[in-house]
């Protein structure tokens, strides 16, 4: 870094220098690039129910009778099946669809992952079982292509959509019931729903991958650093506060909790009023402390995403799956 | 005052090193890696069952048999390791000789709905069931790989943390770029003999 270049800003007035300082600071706590992709695929619906159905294929009558066997299923193994009936899913093939349906609706459950979806595009004539990696093999492709030629396809040809589904599931879940996962759980509170300010916020870290080992090494040595420059640029009392406020208003954006805010901003108050006296910088010192050097303070803006549960008994995602593009497709 | 100037220097750059980032975006682009050879690998390791139920067929095409049999032993020769992935060159041939593989296989495909008694094989249907699974599965780990990439890339290139990449030696990956491909991360549509086969994305 060249040193030379940060001479002139010593220059300037004081109050001018430590709301530089301070906006530095903030700017560079949020420099946290996103990446934007625009992207003109279908969309994938919100997963409602265990069978989403956006091709009026089903009467209500059929519908609540598949959506019943499939809660029940998952009441009974904790497995999650779910169906969807799209009309198409261009300009994806129906591969690629199916495991951003699978991959965003997170089906399964979450430590195990035994997640399954039946994806059929009506209009483009083809049908997908979409595998989760943790029931591959349970439901290995070859056992999937056989559902499909089998139990699928005669009965969708026949125009019997009901009927195929209802067969490939028969299949299906004898495969999974075989294949000796562990029993359900009753459901526990959604982790992606706790908010860290509950009592639980020092389990180290929360979904959005904030890690409270960063903001303690942000607090107990960038935050003396900082205070004593902005005591010795603005004096013991107005410093101290401006400290407090700066690392207060860090510590909200990173955690979007006000009691943490307040209490980092104490804290700060706090160690900003100690006396610290700076660090001296002796010409030829190189490395940093290990402490700092390891200090990565770029991934705690993670966007606080809250996972839209949905009310009346209907689908929860489980949180797991991962699917790696196992399954079979099929056309008929 | 230099010494104060100096240490708002030390404060900042302990907010943005991004150090622990490099470890974990590092970690993740490897592991994403492995899994686009483990899936290449698969690949390979079913060709030689296919090829041999391709050959009962005493009439078929000797010509693209022989295709995919080459094209096999050029991709497998080509061994694309964490360290070697460093180098743009040497991961673009790699690129290349899956991206043939992938061509002649989906060539044998095409060339094989012409012998019926080749498409009635049971063997031959279960092994095309598997290539198609296995095509899937590169098309997946491949996307991951880019994401994983992407992600890594953009610590690595921008400011402040493009500092510490260059410290602690953490050059920009490279990604699969569109070629012979419709585009990236998309593998090479093996045919299975859809009269109107979708394109690709």
């Amino acid at each position: 870094m060249p040193l030379a270049f940060f001479v002139s800003f010593s220059k300037l007035s004081r109050p001018v220098r430590a709301w530089l300082a301070a906006a530095a600071l903030l700017l560079m706590a949020l420099f946290a690039p996103g990446l934007a992709q625009a992207q003109k695929l279908q969309p994938i619906p919100a997963p409602a129910m265990h069978v989403t159905d956006n091709t009026n294929t089903f009467d209500a009558r059929q519908k609540s009778a598949l959506e019943a066997r499939l809660v029940n299923f998952e009441q009974a193994t904790g497995s999650q099946v779910a169906i969807l009936m799209v009309q198409t899913t261009a300009p994806e093939d129906i591969a690629a669809y199916a495991n951003r349906v699978g991959n965003t609706w997170k089906i399964g459950r979450r430590a195990i992952g035994d997640g399954l979806v039946i994806i059929v595009a009506k209009r483009d004539r083809k049908v997908r079982i979409e595998v989760a990696k943790a029931l591959e093999g349970a439901v290995p492709d070859l056992a999937a292509k056989e559902v499909i030629d089998e139990a699928i396809t005669p009965a969708f040809r026949a125009g019997d959509y009901v009927g195929g589904l209802s067969n490939a599931l028969d299949r299906l879940e004898t495969r999974i019931r075989a294949e000796a996962l562990p029993s359900p759980t009753p459901p526990a509170p959604d982790a992606a729903q706790a908010s860290i300010d509950g009592d639980d916020a020092l389990a180290g870290r929360n979904p959005n991958g904030f890690q409270w080992y960063d903001l303690a090494v942000f607090l107990f040595i960038a935050v003396p650093l900082l205070g004593g420059v902005l005591r010795r640029l603005l004096g013991r009392g107005f410093g101290s506060v401006l400290a407090a406020a700066i690392v207060g208003g860090l510590a909200f954006l990173f955690t979007w909790s006000v009691p943490a805010a307040g209490v980092a901003a104490v804290l700060a108050w706090v160690l900003a009023m100690l006396s610290w006296s700076g660090l001296s910088s002796r010409p030829g010192m190189r490395g940093l402390p290990g402490v700092i050097a390891g200090s990565g303070f770029g991934n705690v803006l993670g966007g606080s995403s809250r996972g839209s549960s949905s009310g009346g008994g209907g689908f929860r995602s489980g949180g797991g799956g991962d699917f790696g593009g196992g399954g079979a497709s099929g056309d008929w | 005052m230099r010494p104060l100037i100096l240490t708002l220097l030390l404060t900042l750059l302990l907010g943005g090193c991004g150090y622990n980032d490099f470890q974990s975006l590092d970690e993740q682009s490897t592991a994403a890696w492995s899994e686009v050879q483990n899936q290449y690998q698969r690949r390979a390791d079913l060709v030689p069952n296919l090829v041999a139920t391709v050959k009962a067929e005493a009439k078929f095409e000797q010509d693209t048999l022989t295709q995919v049999i080459e094209a096999r032993s050029r991709a497998t020769a080509i061994q694309v390791t964490p360290e070697t992935l460093k180098d743009p060159q040497a991961f673009e041939r790699y690129q290349q000789a899956q991206a043939q593989l992938g061509g002649a296989l989906s060539k044998l495909l095409a060339v094989s709905e012409a012998y019926p008694d080749l498409k009635s094989n049971q063997s031959f249907r279960d092994l095309r069931v598997q290539l198609e699974g296995t095509e899937n599965r590169i098309t997946v780990a491949r996307n991951r790989y880019i994401q994983a990439v992407q992600a890594y890339n953009v610590k690595a290139r921008s400011f402040p943390t493009n500092i510490t990449a260059r410290v602690f030696g953490y050059a920009p990956k490279p990604a699969f770029t569109a070629s012979g491909d419709a585009q990236s991360g998309v593998a090479p549509k093996v045919d299975f003999g859809n009269p109107n086969p979708q394109p690709a994305r």
